[in-house]
């Protein structure tokens, strides 16, 4: 698979955002700070720049139950305004259309990559109906999700003067609905796809070998490798980490103050909108690699099967694998089937 | 036109909620939406003040700015409002607000939030001025009656002054004159990027 | 969408404009909206299935701006301000609440309360027809049969046991003609026990101050407190009481820049404005008084002059005060030399000075002698009877003082005359009934002049042995009007109490903890009455004013006002003829403008006969034409002169045009003009001494020192009996038949003798000295008590003294027990053989708890914890606890915790969350007192009729508080006590 140059970037300006939304901790006023406390109590403009400049809040007493409304100015709310006007734009904006620019350029360069000894027409299967069935869970709901999420952010500018307010309005509200509710398909989805693949996806020594040679995307011979190659386990790994953390943060966004405060929400939505532009990259490239860019992978996800040749260049070792289990079952009708013989 | 502001005299606010209760009282606010709320700093210790705290109609609102269907409005009298047609609930107005102002009834599935409800500063919403429609979504629209927010019209001491801003600064440099104390204005800092000379 | 303001217009053009290519164009916003975008209608058709929106009108008007709107004013019910309510009405219905901007009391204004008073007439937790507990069940009735079967159940008892077998407890909510019907009603019943809530908040001001110069009323207003120099407020908190009032106070501060100094046990939302605050241990505002006294009489800043010439007993005072040294002061009170001496040279220095109290002073087994103490302290100041001066007792209910003045009270008929045969006399003659058949309506004579049961213990004057109850029969029937069933301490034992009744009939817009908190299964009724917003009547501010509330809306569901609802059963009863003689009956309805005419023509004593319907409405009509400060009605208007509301006194007939008293006893104006002397209510001299003024009289008067009260013989002696009319002379002779010469200007029907008083500048209830000395009080001069439940053990007497034939009389030196048991009120009322248990409760019980006001709620709060904007504000009962208390407990603020007094039964705790706070000091906690329908851990509200239960319910603070009776006025003791607290 493939490098992500902007990675590093990435994860610069994921820094630069984190210390805006670090844990605001409420600080009541009288507690400290000898500026704050006059004779008669504390000045408010005074405060308030203090608390501003402090990234704190002003906290006080209320009656009612709700805790939110105890917090009289929470000045994050300005640093959290410009994460999620700019910097998430930029970061959405970046990561996606450089992820485009990427695969865009490397499609001309290298066009489609077949097998270098073409097909042989005998297939083997690579992934059974369930696993098959949990990918497109996730995928599809993956793919709302993504729409749904990224007119949040990109649709205000881009779909609204198009299609008009009230139109853009029920859009956005269906695209909240169907947010909130495929998040539980897609959370079972990264979980499902733990247990079945995580066995193949632990890194290990050939994964180095495959690295060092690029994948064979630069140089001319493939690399070996098993079930998954070190850049398929890269999508893996973002997929169930990258996955999680976006689903917790999300669940935390669902469940407006359930679990924490202002402050808080702040944090997960930041989270939630770095993560998750990045992953909608990562999947840009995952979606090419599997589609587009590589003549023989789609039906591994299609059908379940993939070409003898292909698996062979791609992953020799498990192919090997799987051509021993199969000999050694050859008397077993089930075995020989899954061996893939014609 | 006028600037409306809201300024809270925190040497005056007493916490007796009237605020609160003529809000709800007006615009049949229903139980769980609290358009307005009186904060007590310091509870119980020397330099406790209470400030009764809403939508401040902010310059450069941060609500509107980070809405993503763009549902909020200002008017001439620059009293921020929104649409809740357009509102898709999604709460982001709460996270940049520095008041806590937007408040969400609990609707739909888990913690679900609602379109979006905040202090009209009494002046309604897109609909006509005063019509049924725009009582039902947001309640009664006083300054299409040429009258002000009965929040601060009912404070029992006085304390939450509303108007142009530069006549309830006026108010409140007189009173800080008269008395010769003032612990400041609320949210102006934040709010309006200025603070009433006195 | 940065706009800014001058572009503001502009800038939504642009809007517009950003989507006019996808619209018709010049259409308004809401047509741009529709026709915008891609299959708009379409889509805005599945937008119409989400979340809906936050607003639902429920049961409640709309207002149509289409449609005349009509405006009528009322009074907000709920604390004694008297905040003008001026609702919009269409059709019928309620749909708006508008500043009432013309009344000089709220200009506009109101507290969370009075801005949420709508809410009670759509009344979706109102009790909505007439209901009884059927074994067990609550059924309906319709009202018919109700009085029907309250009539009869009545009379059997009345047969069996007595007219005293029945309660009659009142309303401060009633208006004046509904209190003054209601004790007319229990005279004509025949017993004296009708009571209200002024028994619990404010008789021993009553009595404290009517005993000290003359009327137990505010003396000034809130308006005139704009006037002062020095403000202490001791034992009150108005910021969450009486809000509105604070208008006036901090807006005094402020112009004056006036001292306002807070004494509390409590660090209160008041004391958060204050320029001092003094934290006192509870129960000790005795030894504060004297210890500012102390200062000032060491440093000659009393008011000599004033001294000399209006007060009585003075000297008495300075005694008891040389005991309060600074340092037994601090031993005591825990408050600083320092601070004491600080206060106390404000008060006396920086003049006017005014003192403010409430429920604070008031509701103590001391409560008398606290605010007999805290009139000392004016007196010796001289702040008193003048502007910016005076002692401004802040009243709790919206009709406390008006229901207070209409003896809707256990000593007393209507408008203070007393229970003696003149007094009945005098009543009779204003009701035109002979006075034998009056007698004949009692068990005895005695028991007529005798006073009735106290609201404090009715209970125990169901459970005591009969013998230790001075009266035929032990209470057997209760009549509830008006009043919550939690207000009273000891509720463990109350609901004993109603368990015992043979008869129980509340009659209130909500059911009251009564309806509940027994385990009652039958012989139970409710009766909806409306508030009194769907009625008209006067009431009286605590600060004498009288204000006319106007009907808003027709009593709402099948409702009834107390007036027709207090007909119809005279009519049952067999007494409606006679009671309703000179009030016309239309269809049932009394009419609340005739029954003030009859208050008018029989209250001379109070000055309640100048204050006509026709008068009170006229100045509602023109709210606008009086003064802020001064509340007199400004030249050139119909209410040119007048005081706002006719503040009482409002000498003589309204005809005479008296405008009424702004501030009582202010010698610096003709009485015409609203001045006033102390009066001369305790005769002329004693032990050779003179209670009459020396030398001091109010402008103009032709009597230039003091005098007694006028009578006829008065009249004759001074040379002016001759100035009475023929027909007042004739009036005098049928009234005085033999004893012509005892007339006297408060039983002179004709008004002949307050008339010719005035005429030469006299005041006609005399000119004399206030008493800092009150012979005929348990403490001539105030001393100070430890509670009954202390945790100062060290401050009683040894044990073995207390513990011998009731107490001891004259304790130790240094020692403070409260008094020796004696008898009140038909009933034994223990002191120190209950204060006894204090040596063994208050190592188990270590906090002090006391107890006040919530400003969301008010009283027993089943009203506003219904009221869905007040109940949100408070959803939980809590108690206030101190840190440092918490953490020894491990207690955190917000949890559940127990709570437990001394007096509660076995393993009984109640169930509260904390809130943990330093408002409270150590040692010390504070609960509401508004809270009910949980009764020691038990959550009752399965026991409301359906639908009426009150949307918060919590445990009462008096389940927990204990025995203690103020020996004057049986006021009961709700703040100081002890309790204990743990995590539950």
């Amino acid at each position: 698979m493939i490098a992500l140059p902007w990675r590093p970037a990435a994860l610069g300006l994921l820094l630069l955002v984190l210390p805006l939304a670090a844990p605001a901790q409420p600080v009541h006023p009288a507690q400290d700070g000898p500026p704050a406390l006059t004779a008669r109590g504390p000045d408010a403009s005074e405060l308030e720049l203090q608390r501003a400049l402090q990234g704190g809040r002003i906290e006080g007493r209320v009656t009612i139950p709700d805790r939110q409304a105890a917090s009289l100015v929470q000045p994050a709310g300005r640093d959290w305004r410009v994460f999620h006007n700019r910097t998430l734009v930029w970061i959405g904006g970046i990561a996606i259309l450089g992820m485009l620019a990427i695969l865009a350029a490397f499609y001309l360069i290298r066009g489609r990559i077949r097998p270098s000894s073409g097909l042989s027409g005998r297939t083997v299967l690579r992934f059974n109906l369930l696993e098959r069935a949990n990918h497109w869970m996730v995928a599809a709901s993956f793919i709302v999700l993504a729409l749904s999420g990224l007119n949040l952010t990109f649709g205000r500018h881009l779909l609204l003067p198009v299609i008009g307010p009230e139109a853009f309005a029920t859009l956005s509200l269906w695209g909240k609905i169907a947010h909130n509710f495929l998040a539980f398909p897609f959370t079972l989805g990264i979980v499902v796809m733990l247990l079945l693949w995580v066995r193949d996806n632990l890194p290990n020594r050939t994964d180095w070998a495959w690295v060092r040679a690029g994948g064979g995307f630069l140089g001319g011979a493939h690399p070996a490798a098993g079930r998954f190659n070190a850049g398929q386990k890269l999508v893996f790994w973002i997929t169930i980490l990258g996955g999680a953390l976006v689903a917790a943060s999300g669940y935390m966004l669902m469940f407006p103050f359930a679990v924490t405060d202002v402050a808080g929400m702040q944090l997960s939505h930041i989270v939630h909108g770095v993560l998750a532009m990045l992953m909608i990259a990562a999947m840009l490239a995952h979606i090419y690699i599997g589609s587009l860019g590589m003549e023989g992978a789609f039906s591994a996800m299609s059908n379940g099967r993939v070409d003898y040749n292909w698996a062979k260049e791609h992953h020799s070792l498990w192919l090997e694998e799987e051509v021993a289990r199969a000999g050694e079952a050859a008397g077993a009708p089930r075995s020989a089937k899954a061996a893939g013989a014609d | 036109m006028a600037r409306m502001k809201f300024l809270c005299d925190a040497e005056r606010c007493i916490e007796c909620n009237a605020c609160v209760t003529a809000c709800k009282n007006e615009h049949q606010v229903p139980w769980g939406i609290n358009r307005r709320r009186v904060v007590t700093l310091n509870d119980g210790r020397p330099g406790e003040r209470s400030i009764s705290m809403a939508c401040m109609h902010c310059t450069d609102a941060p609500c509107a700015a980070v809405c993503p269907v763009a549902c909020f409005y200002t008017t001439a009298d620059h009293v921020v409002l929104h649409d809740k047609d357009l509102c898709i609930g999604c709460g982001y107005c709460f996270y940049a607000c520095p008041f806590g102002a937007p408040q969400y009834p609990r609707v739909g599935n888990f913690g679900g939030r609602g379109k979006m409800d905040k202090c009209t500063y009494c002046a309604g919403g897109p609909q006509q001025d005063n019509s049924h429609a725009e009582y039902l979504q947001y309640g009664s629209n006083r300054l299409a009656e040429g009258k002000l927010p009965l929040c601060a019209e009912m404070c029992s001491t006085k304390a939450l002054l509303a108007g142009d801003g530069e006549i309830i600064a006026t108010i409140y440099r007189e009173r800080v004159q008269q008395r010769g104390y003032g612990s400041g204005a609320w949210g102006w800092r934040t709010a309006y990027k200025e603070v009433p000379q006195v | 969408m940065l706009i800014r303001r001058s572009e503001a217009r502009a800038a939504r053009q642009r809007l517009s404009e950003a989507y006019r290519g996808l619209s018709a164009g010049g259409l308004g916003r809401r047509g741009f909206l529709r026709q915008a975008g891609l299959g708009a209608a379409g889509l805005a058709a599945l937008g119409s299935l989400a979340p809906g929106r936050a607003e639902a009108a429920g049961a409640m008007g709309v207002i149509d701006h289409a449609q005349p709107v009509q405006r009528i004013k009322n009074l907000c019910t709920h604390c004694s301000v008297g905040c003008t309510v001026i609702a919009e009405v269409q059709n019928g219905v309620w749909v708006g609440q508008e500043p009432a901007w013309e009344s000089p009391i709220n200009r506009g204004t109101h507290c969370a309360k009075g801005a949420a008073v709508r809410e009670l007439v759509s009344g979706e937790r109102r009790l909505k027809y007439p209901m009884k507990l059927v074994d067990g069940e609550w059924r309906r009735l319709s009202w018919d049969q109700a009085i029907e079967e309250i009539g009869a159940g009545l009379l059997r008892i009345r047969e069996q046991s007595g007219p005293d077998a029945v309660f009659w407890l009142g309303s401060a909510k009633f208006s004046n003609e509904g209190a003054y019907l209601f004790r007319k009603m229990a005279a004509f019943w025949g017993t004296n026990s009708a009571d209200h809530q002024a028994r619990i908040c404010h008789s021993t001001t009553v009595a404290g101050v009517a005993n000290t110069w003359g009327y137990g009323a505010q003396t000034n207003s809130y308006n005139d407190i704009r006037n002062s120099r020095t403000i202490i407020i001791i034992g009150g908190n108005p910021a969450e009481a009486h809000p509105v009032s604070m208008q006036h106070v901090l807006a005094g501060r402020e112009l004056n820049r006036a001292n306002l100094i807070v004494f509390d046990p409590r660090f209160t939302r008041t004391a958060a404005h204050a320029t001092e605050y003094v934290r006192i241990r509870p129960g000790t505002d005795i030894p504060i008084a004297w210890g500012l006294l102390w200062h000032v009489f060491r440093n000659g800043w009393e008011d000599k002059e004033f001294i000399r010439s209006r007060v009585y007993g003075m000297e008495e005072v300075r005694k008891e005060v040389e005991r309060w040294t600074p340092q037994e002061v601090e031993r005591v009170t825990g408050v600083p030399p320092a601070q004491m001496e600080r206060v106390a040279r404000l008060l006396a220095t920086e003049k006017p000075a005014t003192v403010v109290w409430c429920m604070g002073a008031t509701q103590k087994t001391v409560g008398t002698a606290n605010v007999r103490a805290l009139c000392a302290l004016l007196l010796a100041t001289g702040n008193i009877g003048a502007e910016g001066t005076g002692a401004n007792i802040f009243r709790g209910h919206c009709n406390v003082q008006g229901a207070t003045d209409a003896g809707l009270d256990v000593v007393t008929l209507p408008y203070y005359y007393g229970l003696d045969e003149n007094a009945w006399r005098h009543w009779c003659r204003v009701w035109e009934v002979d006075y034998d058949w009056m007698l004949s309506r009692f068990a005895s004579k005695k028991l007529m002049e005798t006073p009735g049961i106290p609201t404090t213990r009715w209970f125990d004057a169901t459970l005591l042995p009969p013998d230790q109850i001075e009266q035929p029969s032990p209470l057997k029937a209760m009549m509830v009007f008006g009043h919550g069933g939690n207000t009273v301490t000891r509720m463990p034992d109350m609901v004993k109490g109603l368990e015992a009744l043979e008869m129980l009939v509340v009659a209130d817009p909500h059911p009251t903890t009564y309806a509940q908190v027994a385990p009652r299964r039958n012989n139970t009724w409710l009766l909806p009455i409306c508030t009194q917003f769907e009625t008209s009547g006067s009431r009286t501010a605590s600060n004498r004013s009288l204000q006319w509330g106007e009907r808003i809306v027709a009593p709402i569901f099948e409702s009834k006002d107390d007036y027709e609802v207090l007909y119809l059963l005279a009519r049952r009863l067999g007494f409606a003829e006679p009671m309703f003689k000179n009030i016309r009956v239309e269809n049932n309805h009394p009419s609340p403008e005739d029954i003030l005419r009859e208050i008018n023509r029989g209250s001379l004593s109070t000055g309640y006969s100048g204050q006509s319907p026709e008068r009170l409405k006229l100045h509602m009509a023109n709210q606008q034409h009086f003064d802020l400060v001064t509340l007199r009605g400004k030249e050139g208007t119909p209410v040119a002169g007048d005081y706002y509301g006719l503040p009482w006194p409002c000498w003589g007939t309204p005809e005479m045009k008296h405008p009424g008293s702004h501030i009582l006893y202010n010698t610096n104006l003709h009485v015409k003009e609203g001045g006033g002397t102390f009066r001369a209510r305790f005769g002329v001299e004693r032990n050779g001494e003179t209670l009459l003024a020396e030398g001091s009289f109010s402008k103009g008067s032709e009597i230039q020192d003091g005098y007694p009260e006028f009578t006829v013989a008065l009249l004759k002696r001074l040379g002016w009996y001759e100035e009475l009319t023929e027909h007042e002379r004739e009036v005098i002779r049928r009234i005085g038949g033999e004893n012509e010469d005892r007339v006297s200007w408060s039983t002179d029907l004709s008004f002949g003798i307050i008339r010719v008083a005035m005429e030469h500048g006299c005041v006609p209830y005399g000119n004399a000295k206030a008493r800092a000395l009150a012979w005929n009080l348990p403490d001539p001069v105030p001393v100070h008590r430890e509670p009954i439940y202390t945790p100062r053990t060290d401050l009683l007497p040894p044990r073995d003294l207390m513990a011998v034939g009731g107490g001891t009389a004259t304790p130790p030196p240094g020692t403070y027990p409260a008094l020796p048991d004696r008898r009140g009120f038909r009933l034994p009322v223990e002191y120190q053989s209950r204060q006894l248990r204090s040596f063994d409760v208050a190592r188990d019980y270590p906090i002090i708890l006391t107890s006040g006001r919530l400003v969301e709620y008010e009283g027993g709060g089943e009203e506003t914890r219904s009221n869905k904007w007040l109940a949100e504000l408070q959803q939980d009962m809590f108690v206030e606890i101190n840190p440092a208390d918490a953490q020894a407990r491990g207690i955190r603020d917000g949890q559940w915790v127990q709570v437990r007094g001394p007096e509660m039964p076995e393993g009984r705790w109640v169930r509260v969350k904390a809130l943990v706070t330093e408002r409270v000091g150590r040692g010390v906690a504070f609960m509401p007192f508004h809270f009910g329908g949980w009764f020691m851990g038990e959550d009752r509200r399965r026991f409301y009729p359906p639908g009426t239960d009150p949307i918060v319910l919590g445990e009462s603070v008096n389940a927990v508080t204990t025995y203690g009776y103020d020996p004057v006025t049986g006021m009961q003791e709700t703040k100081v006590t002890l309790c204990q607290i743990r995590a539950a």
